[in-house]
């Protein structure tokens, strides 16, 4: 391998789609406290993201075992009209870059600024990878990229052909 | 045996000697060399032959801006079109002339010179008009064209794109551009310098100056190596910043970048601001026979001598019309070249240029007006300017230099303007429309400053040599000469853009870089303009060319284009499946053939499967939309022609959307989860549209709506089971819903849990038969459909591809996008409708279709097709009235074979077709005509009851 990365295609996560205004959102479920204000912002709670990927737009990643527990919580089918609360998590498939080319890489299909003091380990971001709509944020020594899960054999393609 | 290369000298490697072929013979250069020194340093001069004339052609530049010396690169390297002057000399390349035969030596094609004069600028347009242009062509770009493009890609190695950002990016890394990169650096900006050559330096590599009284590479390698060392700093060499686009976007072609089994990069730069450090172009002077192999550019036989160790010739002259030159006949000197002379149009030259060359004889006010030779240069022909006897001098180097023209190329590109400079006679940047700055020779500072010991730079114009006798090109690339763009004018072509089209001068690999401005001092001679009236054309990427290799990066093969995959796909594979991508990028199965079966076997009996029996398909690919909030009853009224807002929770309705312009956008299914929540499903083909333009219409319009819109396609996957059995095959997998036709009628659906995975039960057909759309996760796909298979083997179940999909839709009469709705037709063409409300005061498209339908032309409307005597007909083929040629009445959208009928069936839009039922019509084919009888567009079970049952 040219360049000194490691690539892993992670197992899904439970993921919640969430729309609403921030307020609205926490007050209908506890799970939900702490939303980060800020644009392309996300907040790390243990293993639980949200990632603020929109106006009243949110993203909740969690470990797929949490799933049934989140949406319990969460009780998506019963929310009042004000909100909206989907359950996502077939929709992304992630993959992880390590290593010390894991910019490089990334920089290869991402036009995204990934200079640490750009797109910090708080950024989150939907953005462009190989002309796919692509989300991206920064995990210990690289990169966490999603995509739309039918293209996942696809970006697997791109990614093995730009690391020969 | 390199015999011109001088002992000593020069930024080769001697030490490591390299072999080469060129025109199959084999030469030897040296590590540093490019193909054109080592070709000079072997004695070749004759490199190729011209475009048009087949004049021999010799090299006469240093670089890019090479208009001559083009060859073919053959084995590892291929690729056409060349010029010798960008190519770095490796062991064991191969290239070849381009654009003779059997050689530069002695070509054929030469005898297009006999002829020369009757074939000017626009010949062959104005010639080859009768019967067809395109019948001359290909013989004519045969004889006329350059090097074939390879017809194999790279054997080893592949392409890359890489994305990067920048607070400067420095183009050029000549003085200018070194200094500025440095500036930049030390301030703690992020600085990406590229620069096109193999190492920095730029002009300074090809001279031997002088910086604060040491040599000036001293100063070069002491900046190199301060950029290297700043993390914030990225160097790029053999790097050319090829294209300036809106927002500071810049693309950098890496040649050979320090990456195994990488071929080349292209780098695109987002850059807060950029400095165009591009140095400048030494321009030609236009005289007879200027063409000449042997006839170079000064500073490029200044190169040859300082910077690869070559000497250029053995006798030169010099010719010039400003300072520059000077030191040029100094450097020949210093490489044992003899200089003739030195003549120099103007009539005035300093004390420091002549102390320069104390021993030379110096003819000012002089001119060269042709040149003497045939496939070498022997001598020129040298008289006044002003005229009189004119006198010939023995050389076999003509070093010229008409002038230095800024690289101004990037800046233009920028869309910044540009002013001509009486004093430099040449083109200046002026404004900037983007955060760019040009500076150093790129500024019009063609000398250093005065901590160097170069000499201040002075010019007089001189556009073309009156007394010129023979051909005086402007465009040696494209042999085009003053009196072509004298014809231009003379036909009319009076601007300097409808010169460049006319003429073809600046156009062609190297875009008329030593050219161009000769080509407008002409144009302004002739109409009595100043330059700066005459202006420029217009400046577009590429600087210089790139290879296609470089532009697509990694794009090539099996992500050519995108492509999407369901969790079966490698159940299908195994299966055998013939697989394509059936709309929006999903790869999906066309059919599952089995042993010895042709396509058409395949497709009937997966067709007999469904309609006797049972079949199977994967229907995920449909898009999938959940809506949630109080208005979106009304939100999906406002985009469906029928009213959607009335729908009961646990209801299914069919809809049907429209453009603006109330022509059919999309069709598919609405289902009311509860009271705020909705789901939307809608085509393949349509599905990131529609998403696209719910958003729209959700966000410009209606942004005060409670409402929400979620794109769920791969959240839910379906398996649909479909056929007269289907309902027993979905009882035997253990469906916990109450599947009978009261409890779970046609188009309603029920959550539940089917094989033992939550799924949603939809009932819904695309074929016309009893069918079941089973929706579960995507992680449960792939047992849900395993398990269908399992125990529908007992059912003799058969899986579905495509192509029966197509056949039992047709037979039904079911529209589908690309083909019956085809961006023109609204719902009454294809007899739909009532599926437009009456009731719905407004809604999209409601007006435009009123509107249109209020007119009186002739619609084309969907009928069905039966082809008499029977057969097939292509989709797609146009109907008119008896076959004949006439203007067509409609087209065959779509035709299959029926295993109902045992016969060919179609669907075609007709003008009037609903009232033409039971007429015959003629499919026009260009070999023969097919009959066909019009029918209602239902095939088979009119009434549904089967999809009902």
């Amino acid at each position: 391998m040219a360049y000194d990365v490691e690539i892993l295609r992670l197992s899904p996560f439970a993921l919640f789609d969430l729309k609403g205004a921030a307020e609205a959102l926490e007050d209908w479920a506890p799970e939900l406290s702490g939303l980060p204000g800020d644009p392309n912002a996300l907040a790390r709670n243990g293993e639980v993201l949200h990632c603020h990927v929109g106006p009243q737009h949110w993203l909740l990643r969690a470990p797929l075992e949490e799933e049934n527990r989140l949406d319990a919580a969460l009780r998506p089918n019963t929310a009042p009209p004000e909100i909206s609360l989907v359950r996502v998590s077939d929709t992304l498939t992630f993959f992880r870059l390590t290593g010390p080319d894991a910019g490089e890489v990334l920089s290869i299909g991402c036009p995204l600024d990934l200079l640490p003091g750009v797109f910090g380990d708080t950024a989150v971001s939907f953005t462009e990878l190989f002309g796919l709509k692509a989300l991206v944020l920064r995990c210990a020594g690289g990169f966490e990229i999603a995509v739309e899960q039918s293209y996942g054999d696809m970006i697997a393609d791109y990614l093995a052909r730009a690391t020969v | 045996m390199q015999g011109d290369r001088l002992p000593e000298g020069g930024r080769i490697d001697r030490a490591r000697p390299l072999s080469f072929t060129f025109n199959g013979r084999a030469l030897q250069g040296y590590d540093g060399d490019t193909l054109a020194s080592a070709l000079l340093a072997n004695g070749i001069h004759l490199c190729a032959r011209s475009f048009k004339y087949h004049r021999p052609r010799g090299i006469v530049g240093l670089g890019v801006e090479e208009p001559s010396a083009l060859v073919e690169l053959l084995g590892d390297d291929a690729s056409g079109n060349r010029p010798a002057t960008t190519i770095p000399l490796r062991e064991g390349l191969v290239a070849q002339s381009v654009n003779c035969w059997p050689g530069p030596g002695f070509d054929l094609g030469a005898v297009t010179q006999l002829i020369g004069r009757f074939i000017p600028a626009g010949f062959y347009y104005k010639t080859f008009k009768w019967p067809n242009w395109h019948l001359f062509e290909p013989a004519i770009r045969r004889a006329a064209g350059l090097a074939a493009a390879p017809t194999e890609p790279p054997a080893k190695g592949h392409f890359e794109n890489r994305y990067a950002h920048c607070d400067v990016l420095v183009a050029g890394a000549g003085p200018a551009g070194l200094q500025a990169a440095l500036e930049a650096a030390r301030a703690g900006r992020r600085v990406i310098l590229a620069d096109e050559g193999v190492e920095a330096g730029g002009g300074l590599l090809n001279r031997r100056l002088t910086i604060s009284g040491a040599p000036a590479l001293d100063w070069v390698a002491g900046v190199v190596a301060e950029l290297e060392a700043m993390p914030n700093v990225t160097h790029l060499q053999n790097a050319t910043v090829w294209a300036y686009r809106e927002h500071n976007y810049l693309m950098v072609n890496e040649r050979a970048p320090d990456h195994p089994g990488l071929l080349e990069r292209n780098w695109r730069i987002r850059a807060g601001e950029v400095i165009c450090a591009t140095g400048a172009i030494e321009r030609m002077l236009v005289f007879g026979n200027n063409d000449r192999p042997g006839v170079m550019l000064a500073s490029a036989a200044q190169a040859y001598v300082n910077r690869f160790g070559v000497r250029p010739g053995k006798r030169a002259v010099v010719f010039t019309n400003n300072s520059s030159a000077y030191a040029v006949a100094a450097d020949l000197i210093s490489g044992g070249v003899e200089v003739a002379a030195i003549i120099d149009s103007r009539a005035q030259v300093s004390e420091a240029a002549r102390a320069l060359v104390p021993n030379v004889e110096i003819l000012t006010g002089h001119v060269v007006t042709t040149t003497r030779g045939g496939r070498a240069l022997k001598g020129v022909e040298v008289a006044p300017l002003a005229g009189g006897a004119s006198r010939r001098i023995a050389c076999d180097l003509l070093a010229q230099s008409g002038g230095w023209n800024p690289a101004v190329h990037l800046w233009s590109q920028s869309r910044g303007t540009l002013r001509y400079d009486e004093t430099l006679a040449t083109f200046l940047s002026d404004k900037p429309a983007q955060a760019v700055t040009c500076v150093g020779a790129a500024n019009g500072e063609i000398a250093l400053d005065d901590d160097s010991d170069d000499l201040p730079y002075a010019i007089e114009p001189l556009w073309r040599v009156e007394q010129a006798r023979g051909k005086a090109f402007l465009d040696i690339q494209n042999d085009v000469t003053v009196d072509d763009v004298h014809l231009a004018l003379r036909e009319g072509y009076d601007t300097v853009e409808h010169v460049k089209r006319y003429t073809t001068g600046g156009m062609g690999i190297d875009q008329g870089k030593t050219g161009n401005i000769n080509i407008i001092g002409t144009v302004a001679l002739a109409q009595g303009a100043a330059p700066g009236e005459i202006g420029t054309t217009t400046f577009r990427a590429p600087y210089t060319p790139v290879s296609f290799g470089a532009i697509g990066g990694l794009r090539e093969e099996s992500v050519t284009f995108p492509y999407r995959h369901t969790p079966i796909t490698e159940w299908n594979h195994a299966r055998g499946a013939f697989m394509y991508e059936a709309g929006a990028r999903w790869r999906r199965p066309g059919y599952f053939p089995q042993a010895g079966e042709s396509f058409q076997e395949s497709v009937n009996r997966e067709c007999r499967a469904v309609r006797q029996i049972v079949g199977v398909y994967d229907g995920s690919p449909l898009g999938t939309f959940e809506l949630k909030g109080r208005d979106v009853g009304k939100f999906l009224d406002h985009l469906y022609t029928n009213i959607m807002s009335t729908l009961s929770p646990g209801q299914v309705r069919y809809g049907m959307m429209l453009s603006d312009d109330g022509l059919i956008l999309d069709d598919g299914v609405v289902l009311r989860l509860s009271e705020h929540r909705w789901i939307v499903s809608t085509s393949t083909g349509h599905a990131d549209a529609i998403h696209a333009h719910m958003e729209e219409q959700r966000q410009t319009c209606f942004p005060d709506w409670n409402l929400f819109v979620t794109n769920v396609t791969s959240q839910w996957n379906n398996a649909t089971i479909c056929g007269p059995r289907a309902r027993a095959l979905m009882e035997a997998l253990g469906a916990d819903v109450d599947l009978a036709p009261d409890a779970l009628p046609f188009m309603g659906f029920a959550d539940g849990q089917v094989a033992d995975l939550p799924a949603r039960i939809v009932r819904v057909s695309f074929t016309g038969e009893l069918s079941f759309e089973i929706n579960v996760a995507p992680r449960h796909m792939r047992a849900l459909w395993e398990r269908i298979m399992e125990v529908g083997a007992a059912f003799d179940i058969t899986p579905v591809g495509s192509e029966a999909n197509h056949v039992l839709r047709v037979e039904k009469g079911f529209l589908s996008l690309g083909h019956e709705v085809d961006g023109t037709v609204d719902p009454f063409d294809l007899g739909m409708g009532w599926v437009m409300s009456k009731k719905k005061p407004d809604y999209l498209g409601k007006h435009a279709v009123a509107l249109r339908r209020a007119g009186t032309r002739d619609r084309r409307e969907l009928v069905g097709l039966r082809p008499e005597p029977d057969q097939m007909i292509p989709e797609g083929a146009p109907l008119t009235q008896g076959g004949d040629r006439k203007p067509t009445e409609g087209l065959v959208t779509a035709c299959v074979f029926s295993v109902v009928h045992d016969a060919w069936v179609g669907l075609a839009l007709l003008e009037n077709g609903q009232a033409r039922h039971g007429e015959i019509v003629h499919v026009r084919l260009t070999d023969r005509t097919i009959p066909a009888r019009v029918t209602a567009p239902v095939h088979y079970d009119p009434k549904g009851e089967r999809l009902r049952s």
